[in-house]
């Protein structure tokens, strides 16, 4: 096994290989950022420096083209790290190139958010397939320490503990490790809640959806503001690859909705293009419009009544009483309060029904922590540590949903969540 | 002015700090949230009951202006139903606030008065951007002459420090750029520190431009500790108390760290009065070399050979390189001998902030003090994780308020 010293990123211009180079070159490896144009590869390390703030990561990067520089570095790299577009044929594509220009040895990485390893090293060299790992960082990677690690079928155990152990030591990173199963841990129960969302807003306006499944609910940012960071296309990826290629008991939650559909074909993607997504931000009078799903257009009034519940859990995480605060969402009567609780107590369900030997997680660590750490939003297990086992299984009964094993055989007295701590982050007020 | 040693045994039972990389306001919460999550955690950390704790002192410096809330000690009260009727108080002593509570804890367990005490220092700093919170930190000085008018005044004080060494003795600023650069290498080992996803090299230090400007005098942003928000409780009890909780968790009592001495010394207030007391004197800052020297004598302690670690405080990087001689690592002016033989890192003679200090960890300034004696506890019980100083025994505490003006040192040991 190799030490790792030099890192080629392969698609080093995009968000994600920009990022990437930047983590590594921090810590001091030698980095080749590599894009279609040799400019194009300098901008993502422009867009790498001001991701650390410093210049002087410069001098552990190079760039170059594909044309140009490919077959050299990979030639003399430890590790190659894939960040072209999210597209099986175009990866295979970078793959095959790669493979041919590698020494025996080298680590290829793909930071793929849920393409199939499987697929992706399928019919390669025996060495490649050894060699071959998924380290999906999230966005923005110098941000979130959250990353997945995944085995493809045939990858060396002992190589990908040892690059586990670099990711954890050398980048900061607070890493799991995921099956190989379409979207991995995280954008598997992420994604589940926010086309639940998208497919809500139908009915309940987008407004109305973000404020009740807004940040006090435990996470760091509302769910259609969400996608609209991540953008319709990459969430549609992301979703159509969930609902063609699992069954589940949330299986309809991955339909993604027409209207979002419609969108995409009008060039409305999210804050990367100017026509907006959910919402709409006008530079010239500095207002901001929310979508209408039924006619595709954008208004600035959607004003709707506020809820007293949920006033009230604002306040009570505004001062820290968490516990008090999910007390209330029990208690809480009203359809409402029902929406509320089918979201948060379904995403606990649907994340915590992901544990186990043929799910894409073999522990509740690795859902706890990549939702956590991942999505800054509070970790299943956290949830039901606050509300407490009994609470939150009369809860799922009372909603239709799915008791999870690890819920329903929980001793009394005894907590879910390894994380006792820090767990008041995930409750914004607001 | 004899140097008295503490008549009774003053154990710290452990404790816990928030995370000191968030943001909360971001989060939307009053500074209340900050001191439950600290109190529940030290409680939760520690097993021991709410209603076992007999009294309360807050440091905080500057609750009034940052979140327009003073009188942090009655919050304590809120935090949970056994605490109703709890005689608490807050304390200010400018960036020493969290030492100068746990002092008056330490003082009231062995007078007898109390056998268990919650020390909890807290600072919310986010609530205001970075000139005005500046603004707010020249209080700590002598505002009319020293910050009034001036854009960060504190950075050009801690300058002038720096031009003082150099005056005096010399100085380069690689050897502060080495220090900025340990300080944040030890920080990525600390899941609580503010700055461990940061990037920081030695190279970056040294370097000079819009990613690393000037911000007074010959302090650059890298020299400087952030403004962040944050609370460090710790559980401080006497030694009948100690003995009970050893058996109840298990442990001997020669295990569980105590206050084994303790200094605490104050300076004029204006920077320009206390080099002019300590002209032709080898020691720049006089008063808190005092303070280390009489931690020392209390503790029987012939110098820092006897000593495992220090966290010292490095508001900036000047200050931690006046540590450095001032607890007698190096003589007086030698401090960058230390820095260049690598005496001051993790694996050296005498690690200074395995933690990250000031500079990585972050500065919530009324939390600081507190922060430092859990993490020197942490260190002696063999309880500091991934920056574990191996086997260390006695681990000594600098807290400083202003440019150098109250000086507060406990050392904290297993024996």
């Amino acid at each position: 096994m190799r030490d790792i010293r030099r890192v080629v990123v392969v698609g080093a211009n995009g968000t994600m290989g920009s990022g990437a180079g930047a983590l590594f070159a921090a810590r001091g490896f030698e980095v080749a950022m590599l894009a279609r144009t040799e400019d194009k590869a300098r901008e993502g390390l422009a867009r790498a420096k001001n991701a650390v703030r410093s210049d002087v990561i410069e001098s552990h990067m190079s760039c170059g083209s594909y044309d140009e520089a490919l077959d050299r570095e990979v030639a003399r790299a430890d590790l190659v790290l894939e960040a072209v577009a999210e597209d099986l044929p175009t990866k295979n594509r970078y793959f095959d190139a790669i493979d041919g220009a590698r020494r025996p040895g080298t680590v290829i990485a793909t930071v793929s958010s849920g393409l199939s390893m499987a697929q992706m090293s399928a019919g390669r060299s025996d060495d490649f397939q050894r060699h071959f790992m998924g380290i999906h960082l999230f966005n923005p990677p110098h941000v979130i320490v959250g990353t997945e690690l995944i085995s493809g079928p045939n990858t060396d155990r002992e190589l990908l503990q040892s690059i586990k152990s670099m990711l954890r030591k050398k980048l900061g990173r607070v890493v799991v490790e995921c099956r190989d199963m379409p979207a991995f841990a995280g954008n598997r129960i992420g994604f589940k809640v926010l086309n639940e969302c998208a497919q809500l807003a139908e009915k309940h306006g987008v407004a109305k959806v973000d404020y009740l499944i807004g940040p006090y609910t435990g996470r760091a940012m509302p769910p259609l503001a969400t996608i609209d960071l991540v953008g319709f296309d990459v969430h549609k990826a992301i979703v159509d690859n969930v609902y063609a290629n699992t069954r589940d008991e949330a299986h309809e939650a991955f339909a993604m909705p027409a209207y979002m559909s419609r969108l995409i074909a009008l060039g409305h993607l999210g804050n990367k293009t100017s026509s907006g997504g959910f919402y709409r931000a006008s530079k010239a009078d500095k207002t901001v419009s929310t979508l209408r799903p039924a006619s595709l257009d954008h208004a600035t009034d959607t004003a709707f009544d506020k809820v007293g519940f949920i006033e009230e859990m604002k306040l009570l995480h505004h001062v820290g009483r968490y516990a008090d605060a999910m007390e209330l969402l029990l208690a809480a009567h009203g359809p409402e309060a029902d929406l509320v609780r089918r979201v948060v107590f379904g995403y606990v369900s649907y994340a915590l029904s992901r544990v186990g030997p043929t799910e894409v997680a073999a522990d509740v660590t690795v859902v706890d922590q990549i939702m956590g750490w991942g999505f800054n939003w509070a970790p299943p297990s956290v949830l039901v540590d606050l509300c407490g086992r009994k609470q939150v299984v009369q809860a799922m009964n009372e909603l239709g949903l799915k008791v999870p094993a690890v819920v329903q055989d929980l001793p009394d007295g005894q907590k879910l969540s390894g994380q006792h701590s820090n767990i008041g982050r995930y409750f914004v007020a607001k | 002015m004899a140097t008295r040693r503490s008549t009774q045994d003053v154990y710290i039972l452990g404790g816990y700090q928030t995370d000191f990389a968030r943001n909360w306001s971001k989060e939307s919460k009053h500074v209340v949230a900050l001191m439950r999550e600290a109190t529940l955690g030290a409680l939760e950390q520690t097993r021991v009951e709410p209603a076992e704790i007999e009294v309360a002192h807050v440091g905080n410096f500057a609750g009034e202006l940052y979140c327009m809330q003073g009188h942090l000690g009655a919050f304590v009260v809120d935090i949970d139903p056994a605490f109703r009727g709890l005689p608490t108080a807050r304390h200010e002593a400018a960036c020493a606030s969290g030492s100068i509570a746990a002092l008056a804890a330490e003082a009231e367990i062995e007078a007898g008065r109390y056998d268990v005490a919650l020390v909890l220092g807290v600072e919310q700093m986010k609530t205001v951007d970075s000139k005005r919170g500046g603004d707010f930190l020249g209080t700590a000085a002598w505002y009319e002459k020293e910050a009034k008018g001036v854009e960060f005044p504190f950075p050009k004080l801690f300058g002038k420090l720096g031009d003082e060494y150099d005056r005096r003795y010399g100085l380069k600023d690689e050897h502060l750029a080495r220090i900025s650069a340990i300080n944040y290498e030890n920080a990525k080992l600390n899941p609580n520190a503010q700055t461990r996803s940061w990037f920081m090299s030695y190279d970056h230090a040294c370097s000079t431009g819009q990613y690393n400007a000037k911000i007074g005098g010959r302090i650059k942003l890298t020299d400087c500790s952030q403004v962040t928000d944050g609370a460090a409780a710790i559980i401080l009890a006497s030694a009948e108390f100690a003995e009970r909780w050893a058996k109840r968790m298990g442990v001997a009592l020669d295990r569980i760290p105590k206050v084994l001495g303790w200094g605490h010394r104050t300076a004029p207030i204006e920077f320009s009065a206390k080099t002019a007391q300590s002209h032709g004197m080898q020691y720049v800052l006089p008063h808190t070399r005092k303070a280390i020297t009489d931690a020392y004598e209390r503790a029987g302690l012939s110098g820092p050979e006897q000593l495992s670690a220090i966290e010292t405080h490095d508001c900036f990087t000047t200050s931690e390189y006046m540590a450095i001689d001032h607890f007698g690592l190096t003589a007086p002016g030698e401090s960058w001998k230390a820095v260049e033989q690598g005496v001051i890192e993790i694996g050296g003679k005498c690690p200074i902030n395995p933690s990250g200090g000031l500079i990585g960890a972050g500065h919530p300034v009324g939390a600081t003090g507190t922060r430092q004696l859990l993490d020197a506890a942490l260190q002696v019980s063999g309880q500091a994780g991934d920056y574990q100083v191996d086997g260390a025994k006695r681990v000594a505490t600098l807290n400083i308020g202003g440019s150098g003006t109250t000086s507060v040192v406990h050392i904290v040991g297993t024996a």
